[in-house]
């Protein structure tokens, strides 16, 4: 699957069947820090996703 | 897919308190839902209140004003001016100044900026030459000071702040880690800024919920960040909380219930210097000086 990093950089990783979460974990991403869309449609962090899904994770915690 | 826990609809959002699975349509209704029970627990608004809404343009004044207006109809005799610090942050402050002329043009809320350089002789870049890592604390003063003029200056009744549960969990740990018991026990509500009361209606809606409720109305934009946020106390406090509201949910409610059974236990002791006149600029402050004249006679001004 192809992940879009918060800073937009790429990301490919191939974990098979899996929850948003524990892609977030793996890749060492607090879930309460990131929001998350899957081929362009925002989803829970318990949401499965799979095979060429992309995912974007974008971060809400924004200091100003 | 997950389905919402109301309708058909696929899930879009998990609420974590209580633990829920909304669409966008619900997702809206209990956002909106709770932060009108936030302001109806806590006697927030009403008829009459000319509220003054600090409107930075990022994103939680942004949802606090969009909120806002769209509760505001069922309000008696309400009215909404959102007003807009310009700190004079170079890189920083002129894209988030226009997403909120842009807002309230689209909301049809007025709208006014005041700048620091107007109030204070200079903007904050030039103010903080060699003190840069004070950022976070002169502005934070200035700030307050810029809100207060102009709440006063468009005859405010309530100045809101988009504040939300995140934020006041982090100033309670701060606070506990100063070991500010005064500024730890102050209540916002009874807060004084020129005596004028401050609302945080979104002291209990999660910072994570703000941006998905943003992202459902199309109302997402990447802002850039303070460049002084670096410098804060506050990034590290971020850091710390959120990995524990991970791995322990309702850590950042359990906070906010501290600060307030505390502040409770402190009723009527006298954890701090009683109100009192500044000497030189008449303000209410706790000291000879408000932090104002203080900051000012720092800066050598």
């Amino acid at each position: 699957m192809n992940i879009i990093l918060p800073d937009n950089r790429g990301r490919t990783i191939d974990p098979g069947a899996c929850t948003i979460e524990q892609v977030l974990t793996e890749l060492g991403i607090n879930p309460i820090e990131v929001i998350v869309s899957v081929n362009g449609r925002l989803v829970p962090e318990d949401a499965t996703v799979s095979g060429d899904d992309e995912i974007r994770i974008i971060r809400v915690a924004h200091g100003g | 897919m997950r389905g919402c826990d109301c309708c058909d609809e696929p899930a879009v959002a998990r609420v974590r308190e209580p633990d829920r699975h909304f669409c966008a349509t619900h997702f809206t209704g209990f956002f909106e839902d709770r932060v009108a029970s936030t302001i109806r627990n806590d006697d927030m608004i009403k008829p009459g209140d000319r509220i003054t809404l600090a409107l930075s343009g990022g994103k939680d004044s942004t949802a606090l004003l969009l909120v806002l207006a769209h509760l505001m109809p069922a309000w008696e005799n309400v009215r909404i001016v959102a007003i807009t610090i310009d700190e004079g942050i170079a890189g920083y402050r002129d894209e988030t100044v226009r997403a909120a002329v842009e807002l309230t043009a689209d909301l049809g809320i007025e709208h006014h900026t005041v700048t620091f350089h107007d109030l204070f002789g200079d903007n904050l870049d030039t103010l903080l030459v060699g003190r840069e890592r004070e950022a976070c604390t002169v502005c934070g003063i200035l700030r307050k000071k810029a809100l207060a003029v102009a709440a006063e200056r468009y005859g405010a009744t309530k100045i809101a702040t988009g504040h939300n549960l995140d934020d006041e969990a982090q100033s309670v740990l701060m606070n506990t880690l100063r070991g500010d018991l005064p500024r730890l026990v102050r209540d916002a509500a009874q807060e004084n800024t020129c005596f004028i009361q401050r609302i945080k209606p979104l002291s209990l809606t999660p910072e994570k919920e703000i941006a998905i409720y943003l992202m459902i109305n199309n109302a997402w934009k990447v802002l850039p960040e303070c460049p002084y946020t670096r410098f804060a106390l506050r990034a590290e406090v971020r850091g710390i909380l959120s990995k524990l509201e991970y791995r322990h949910p309702g850590t950042m409610t359990n906070l906010i219930e501290t600060k307030k059974k505390i502040g409770r236990y402190c009723a009527g002791a006298q954890v701090s210097e009683p109100i009192r006149r500044c000497r030189e600029c008449g303000d209410p402050c706790s000291a000879a000086l408000c932090q104002v004249c203080r900051l000012r006679h720092s800066l050598g001004r």
